[in-house]
């Protein structure tokens, strides 16, 4: 009984590190529907409405599933169906004047809509795509990037 | 295993097929297999800004509601500005669409001058933020302190951030669970009106509280 209780506990980690919430956090997953993945330092966390993202995570949907993110300056993108997405650089602290968005599409289907960051500090702020660089002021873009 | 590679094989040729098809059948939406497509559009508030897309070899600015421009390899310039067809759109982004999170509600909380006691009015407001946490349900809720450009940045500071940290106690007491909130200061860097420095602004002495 306590060897199970033991095991029970450490598999539900992976699942209870997904939901806290630490000074590391630049977003969270708010929509979801079928399955999609965090890839984190070479971890695999299954996504789950509520789990928090950090800084170099990437998110990437199945087939079909799709997800909604919202990071802490309020910048929302959105995944369809196997869709890839990097975090790969974040940083909002109005007070210091830091500020730093860095999102690379890999593949797949993306809605984004500009946030805070973009707001107070648009030059902070690209996407980059295999093929290209965007640069984005206050507004809402639709992104495909085929395989 | 000859059934597997056949199978496969069929799908690889069924997709060349349907990018064939997409080119011959949709001569104006023109997309590349294998390329990339941007479209501008409208944010929630209905406000279209813009956006440059840089490729090695050249760029192009998207201005308008529905501009669209696509890349095929970084070697070649974005193409040419076109007006994206609204069925391209509702076709290839509906899934996307769909999972949009919806916009945030944001509550903006004043304090009586000087102190870490909110007014009557914002006081007024905090059950409106718990019931908002719970309908959502959210996943977040954000409580960030903001002063005006005048004073000392630290006296300032330090008091918008005891008053973000009073939101915290209040909304905690009212049942926000304390794994959903998080309290930060934003100083003087993030203002409802942006003014020069030195410049006194009450309204942007506040704490604003934003529910996802």
């Amino acid at each position: 009984m306590k060897i199970i209780s033991r095991w029970f506990f450490i598999a539900l980690l992976p699942i209870a590190s997904a939901f806290a919430e630490s000074s590391e956090t630049v977003g969270h997953i708010q929509t979801l529907q079928g399955q999609a993945f965090i890839q984190r330092a070479g971890t695999t966390l299954p996504a789950a409405i509520g789990a928090e993202l950090r800084k170099s995570d990437q998110i990437r949907t199945g087939k079909p599933a799709a997800v909604g993110i919202v990071l802490t300056d309020d910048t929302t993108i959105s995944l369809g169906s196997n869709s890839e997405l990097s975090l790969s650089d974040y940083a909002f602290e109005p007070k210091q004047s830091k500020f730093a968005l860095s999102l690379k599409m890999i593949k797949g289907t993306f809605s984004y809509i500009t946030g805070q960051i973009v707001k107070l500090s648009p030059d902070s702020a690209r996407i980059q795509t295999p093929d290209a660089t965007i640069a984005v002021r206050g507004t809402k873009l639709l992104v495909e990037i085929k395989d | 295993m000859g059934q597997q590679y056949a199978a496969r094989l069929a799908g690889a040729l069924r997709s060349k097929y349907q990018c064939a098809a997409w080119l011959v059948s949709l001569p104006l939406v023109l997309a590349a297999c294998g390329g990339q497509s941007i479209v501008l559009m409208a944010d929630p508030g209905g406000h279209v800004g813009q956006a440059e897309v840089v490729t090695a070899a050249g760029k192009q600015r998207l201005e308008k509601s529905g501009d669209m421009t696509q890349t095929s390899g970084e070697a070649k310039p974005p193409s040419a500005v076109k007006t994206a067809d609204p069925a391209y759109i509702a076709s290839t982004f509906a899934e996307v669409l769909a999972i949009e999170p919806p916009p945030p509600q944001v509550f903006t909380l004043m304090f009586e001058s000087g102190t870490t006691n909110l007014t009557t009015a914002s006081l007024d407001q905090i059950p409106n933020i718990v019931a908002a946490s719970q309908k959502r349900p959210a996943v977040s809720v954000r409580i960030s302190g903001h002063t005006d450009a005048t004073g000392s940045d630290k006296v300032n500071d330090a008091l918008s951030q005891e008053r973000a940290m009073q939101v915290w106690n209040l909304l905690q007491q009212k049942g926000i669970p304390a794994r959903l909130m998080s309290v930060t200061s934003h100083g003087k860097g993030n203002p409802a009106i942006p003014t020069p420095d030195g410049v006194a602004e009450p309204r942007n002495r506040r704490v604003v509280v934003i529910v996802h």
